[in-house]
């Protein structure tokens, strides 16, 4: 299994003060030494408007920074939204391209169209629109890095005949995913041969049935790209301590913030009624309710079944579960709201990777 | 995340007493619901909401409109102005003003649900091909919106927040959570239009819609339930949250 790190880059009030250049600095460094320790991706997320939840709006340059101070780690787009009024296609082809270069062919490229009132309001989008552009977006952006001059008629956008420059490194071009927040979003990306980036998540059997879905789907796919990535990623908060009192004591009020600040943000179905947004699955604790509260030490500590917070031994077993239902990458979110201090953030992701993240290596080898 | 500052009794000085939450709920069948929503102007938003309360970034002026044709209290139009927000993590409207045609009905909500609305005239019409609302108090227009080209939309789509009344309750001044469950027969969208506005008239001066959302209706079997949830207005309601009844 392999194990990320996901930034939102959520900034406390108030903003003055340096906070924005702060959260920035902590997450450089924090990328440093899990590009150290031996994490497999950081992702970033594309976000406008949203105070306080993320202040993440050009996460290219935020990637290509990352990209830069760092030597092994891959580098996501969680997500750049598929939206033209936010992004058109040919700019998101080329800054991808680039940034696929500038990191040495490391980048991981997922796709969204926006969940929220407040970001496509600000740049006038039609809610009704956007699975519509996202998917004319998908279908368009591999042909513009495997031609050598591509043209295009759609709903849209349109171009005549042009090379999209630069091409990616990565042949046939980076692996494509698509970010799950609505249920049922994970078969659209089946159906299309991408990867499933969950940014949300369901109580485990809801997750295993969407992921046994996932993956009878895309047995039988019609790729939009050159290739088919056949991933399930899924996210997590990570705490990581010797002392699971300790680890619940501090990473267990970060979830509460990051889910109070999530649950904050106006999102399109509450402000707009269309068909084309369903039900959010917001993040939440992941529960089978299966073990009873005396047999498990995180429940003990008030840490909610399935999320990564605790000591090693506890996480090794919070891991092993989420192996189960077929996975193939946890992402973690370290921080929210600035709660935990940096010292703490950055011990907590080498304590994980030094006595947890073995478990599963060993294994795979 | 931020937070109301202003005081409840500034904002809302004749909010009206409850004394009892005993009531049976009431049906009400064959409402005309109608809603519009508008961004207002977030500058100094959080003057419009008591500290329980968290503004939604935009804050949305939602005008809610019933045409009942058969109540208890017999037939009225109310007209309501609420403010988009949040009580604890869950999506509210925050009640700033309300206008009745039907004194009686009046009376009753306020006296049971904390729905505090004066007697004017309220006008709620839909036609094939728009809807409209048109409020009016001691002959001056206080509101008239317009909602233009009807496009159908299956009931679930819609989704509506519950409101927050001030209301003065045996344990103090508190905001009750007022949730009417409706079942929709019939929905469409339409496009918003905004002619009158006077925020005074609605009692809140600083009021200023300023960006057309949406606006949507339908036919619908109301029910107003007993209220079952406060949350004193001082703090957020994670901590202020209480059980009625």
């Amino acid at each position: 299994m392999k194990f990320g790190i996901f930034y939102e880059l959520s900034v406390p009030r108030p903003f003055g003060g340096g906070i924005e250049k702060t959260v920035y600095d902590n997450a450089l460094e924090q990328i440093r030494v899990a590009d150290e320790v031996g994490f497999d991706t950081v992702w970033a997320v594309e976000h406008h408007f949203l105070e306080e939840y993320s202040h993440c709006s050009a996460p290219e340059l935020f990637l290509t920074a990352a990209a830069m101070c760092t030597s092994r780690i891959r580098v996501g787009h969680g997500a750049v939204v598929c939206v033209p009024e936010m992004n058109h296609p040919i700019r998101v082809a080329e800054r991808a391209a680039v940034l696929d270069i500038l990191s040495g062919g490391r980048l991981e490229f997922g796709t969204a169209r926006s969940s929220t009132w407040t970001e496509l309001a600000g740049f006038e989008a039609d809610p009704d629109t956007t699975k519509k552009t996202w998917d004319e977006f998908v279908r368009t952006i591999p042909g513009m890095w495997m031609e050598e001059r591509f043209s295009h008629d759609g709903v849209c956008f349109s171009m005549p005949e042009r090379a999209v420059l630069p091409k990616p490194v990565q042949a046939p071009h980076p692996p494509m995913w698509v970010t799950v927040t609505s249920p049922g979003t994970e078969l659209d990306a089946a159906e299309r041969g991408l990867g499933s980036l969950g940014v949300a998540t369901a109580s485990f059997e809801e997750q295993e049935r969407r992921l046994t879905e996932y993956r009878r789907r895309i047995r039988g796919c019609d790729p939009v790209g050159g290739a088919v990535n056949d991933q399930v990623a899924t996210l997590n908060f990570l705490y990581c301590d010797q002392d699971i009192d300790e680890a619940a004591r501090l990473g267990v009020p970060m979830l509460g913030a990051f889910n109070v600040a999530n649950a904050h943000l106006l999102f399109t179905r509450e402000a707009y009624p269309t068909r084309a947004y369903g039900l959010l699955a917001n993040l939440a604790p992941g529960r089978r309710g299966r073990r009873a509260k005396e047999d498990n030490p995180g429940a003990r500590a008030g840490i909610p079944e399935g999320m990564a917070i605790g000591d090693p031994h506890h996480l090794v077993g919070v891991m092993k579960e989420w192996e189960s239902l077929g996975v193939d990458q946890v992402n973690f979110l370290l921080n929210a709201m600035e709660m935990i201090p940096q010292d703490k953030v950055l011990a907590s992701l080498r304590l994980f990777a030094a006595e947890v993240m073995p478990q599963f290596r060993r294994e795979a080898a | 995340m931020l937070s109301g500052s202003t005081p409840l009794e500034t904002l809302v000085p004749d909010a009206p007493e409850i004394r009892a939450f005993d009531i049976e709920p009431v049906a009400l069948p064959d409402v005309e619901l109608l809603q519009w929503s508008f961004e207002v102007a977030a500058g100094e938003v959080t003057e419009l909401y008591p500290p329980a309360l968290h503004p939604t970034l935009p804050p949305m002026a939602m005008i809610v409109a019933w045409s009942a044709p058969d109540s208890p209290w017999g037939a009225f139009d109310l007209a309501q102005v609420r403010l988009s927000c949040r009580s604890g993590a869950r999506p509210r409207g925050f009640l700033v003003g309300a206008v009745i045609d039907n004194a009686a009905a009046g009376g009753a909500l306020a006296e049971h649900w904390g729905l505090r609305a004066r007697v004017g005239r309220v006008a709620v019409e839909r036609y094939y091909d728009a809807a409209r609302v048109e409020v009016a108090l001691d002959g001056d227009t206080i509101l008239a919106v317009r909602g233009d080209d009807p496009d159908p939309l299956q009931p679930n789509d819609i989704q509506l927040f519950a409101a927050m009344h001030a209301a003065r309750t045996p344990a103090g001044l508190r905001l009750v959570q007022f949730d009417p469950t409706w079942e929709l027969t019939r929905a469409e969208r339409y496009a918003p239009v905004l002619e009158a506005f006077d925020a005074e008239g609605w009692g809140q001066p600083r009021l200023a819609p300023n960006y057309p959302v949406v606006a949507f209706g339908g036919r619908a079997n109301g029910t107003l339930p007993r209220l079952r949830f406060a949350t004193r207005p001082d703090v957020n309601a994670f901590e202020g949250a209480e059980t009625l009844g």
